[in-house]
């Protein structure tokens, strides 16, 4: 996976640059797929996860108005990279494999390869560039509605919506959207990687495929949520400032 | 979900075409269950339980681990900037019990056990397997998918409970070893005050809730999976983007009845 991932940028930089054609249609086909089940997801988790029982948190010390100060914790660094990556391995990291690995058994690659078409640079760098960049992209739009979500729990448990937004905007920090756009969009590499590699080993007949797409989201998510441990961690660790409520 | 061309539209287009041909299939599993015929095959019951064992419960409990490293983490980062650090142990319990340890058992059961039983049924369906089931004078929904839903009731709730434990220790080792915010003592104290039993329950429900789905939903892809090798491989991708939504439906749907109106922590606000 290593190699791949090493083999994948360096024929990402170098010329000639094929894949203009094959970026455009994955990139369009992710955003197809991903955009309603992405809807839906975000806005559940951050109404039912962030809003309900970050309004029970509050509540006990007396503060519900702090609500929108937690949303930036919790929609912004945590909640929607978390669910994006999610969706985004569930949704177009299992259309890949399963896309890679029925060429793999239909001997398409080795196919490929035959006609002197190198399959990474043709077909893994597209993807990972594309994927890469959805996901950083679709962070915003989750963001964006888990927010809402944040918006809706404010507005059915009756409190106002203005100390929401006053504390959401005064704890909002470029840091905070910063550390969320590329921790998604690393998220989008790995997810990207992982789907690849195991699409392109895939062997086996119909079963083979069925079990690459199996193994690549569960190595997916373990690898996501592990390098999510690490890298909140160190962005709380070294932005001190970020931690402070205002 | 057809190819590249698909339109913007094909995902909810899908859900809503296939809604009641789920309803209808799921019905059908369940009948099997309450008429008690699926116990004709109590041998594979068990051989399925063993499997989900196995095969699931490590991975479960990993993601659930990690899961609960970072509820600790951001536990205590947020009760610091609030002005009570102690209470850490009070963010961790909320945040692992209620939400976030059913969430992780959704995301990886639907990761694990959904995609792992579409693959199988979906090639077994592909071969022709099922049709020989049937021919055999085995019915195929009874044997193959009633008692997987009985396996998964069988083990998941003791694999949950474990889940819990997983998530627990590793909100415990973040807050207390590792950022070393509050005491060992003072962070149980809080901690243990604000869940109780019921609590647990309420999670549970959560979780078998998600499971159930899963599981048949699962079933559903893999049993009327068609078109050969492509067709395994599309039927699960599928069956991972409902279950994905379905998941943070129940997720919500559960926060919200169980927890909406009444935050059942120990002081008043």
């Amino acid at each position: 996976m290593m190699i791949l991932t090493g083999k994948t940028i360096v024929s990402a930089v170098r010329p000639p640059f094929p894949y203009g054609g094959e970026f455009i249609s994955q990139f369009l086909f992710a955003v197809r797929l991903c955009w309603f089940p992405l809807l839906i997801s975000t806005v559940a988790v951050s109404y039912g996860a962030s809003g309900i029982q970050a309004i029970n948190f509050l509540n006990i010390f007396g503060a519900p108005d702090r609500l929108g100060g937690f949303f930036v914790l919790a929609a912004i660094r945590e909640f929607a990279p978390f669910v994006t990556a999610i969706v985004l391995a569930g949704v177009a990291g299992t259309a890949i494999t399963a896309d890679l690995g029925a060429r793999k058994i239909r001997e398409e690659l080795d196919a490929l390869q035959v006609l002197g078409v190198d399959p990474v640079k043709n077909l893994v760098v597209p993807r990972f560039l594309a994927l890469m960049i959805v996901t950083g992209l679709f962070d915003v739009y989750a963001v964006i509605f888990g927010v809402f979500g944040g918006v809706m729990a404010t507005v059915t448990s009756g409190l106002p919506l203005g100390p929401f937004w006053a504390t959401f905007l005064t704890n909002a920090s470029v840091i905070d959207l910063w550390g969320s756009f590329v921790k998604c969009t690393l998220f989008g590499a790995i997810i990207a990687i992982v789907c690849c590699y195991k699409g392109m080993t895939a062997s086996g007949g119909a079963e083979g495929v069925g079990k690459a797409v199996n193994q690549a989201v569960v190595v997916a998510f373990i690898a996501v949520f592990a390098f999510n441990y690490v890298f909140t961690q160190t962005l709380l660790a070294t932005n001190p400032e970020i931690t402070v409520i205002r | 979900m057809g190819g590249p061309s698909a339109g913007w539209t094909a995902v909810p287009r899908d859900w809503f075409a296939s809604f009641g041909e789920i309803v209808k299939f799921i019905w059908g599993v369940l009948k099997q269950i309450l008429d008690l015929r699926v116990f004709k095959f109590s041998g594979e019951v068990l051989r399925q339980a063993g499997l989900i064992i196995m095969s699931s419960a490590l991975v479960i409990w990993v993601l659930v681990f990690v899961v609960g490293l970072q509820c600790g983490i951001e536990g205590a980062y947020f009760s610091r900037a609030v002005g009570a650090p102690a209470n850490a142990g009070t963010f961790a319990a909320l945040c692992n019990l209620r939400e976030l340890v059913p969430y992780a058992f959704g995301w990886m059961m639907a990761a694990k056990v959904g995609t792992g039983i579409v693959a199988e049924l979906g090639s077994m369906r592909i071969s022709d397997e099922i049709d020989a089931l049937e021919v055999m004078g085995i019915d195929s929904i009874t044997f193959l998918c009633a008692t997987k839903l009985l396996a998964s009731w069988l083990t998941l709730p003791f694999l949950y409970v474990m889940a819990v434990g997983a998530g627990f220790f590793a909100s415990y080792l973040a807050v207390v070893e590792q950022i070393g915010e509050v005491s060992s003592g003072g962070y149980f104290l809080l901690f243990w005050m604000f869940q109780n039993p019921p609590d647990l329950l309420f999670s549970l429900a959560k979780a078998m809730a998600m499971a159930t789905i899963i599981v048949l939903v699962g079933c559903y892809y893999g049993y009327n999976a068609s078109g050969g090798p492509v067709g395994v491989g599309t039927a699960t991708a599928k069956s991972m983007v409902l279950n994905l939504v379905m998941v943070h439906l129940i997720g919500m749907l559960g926060t919200q009845v169980f927890w909406g109106g009444n935050a059942r922590a120990p002081i008043g606000g």
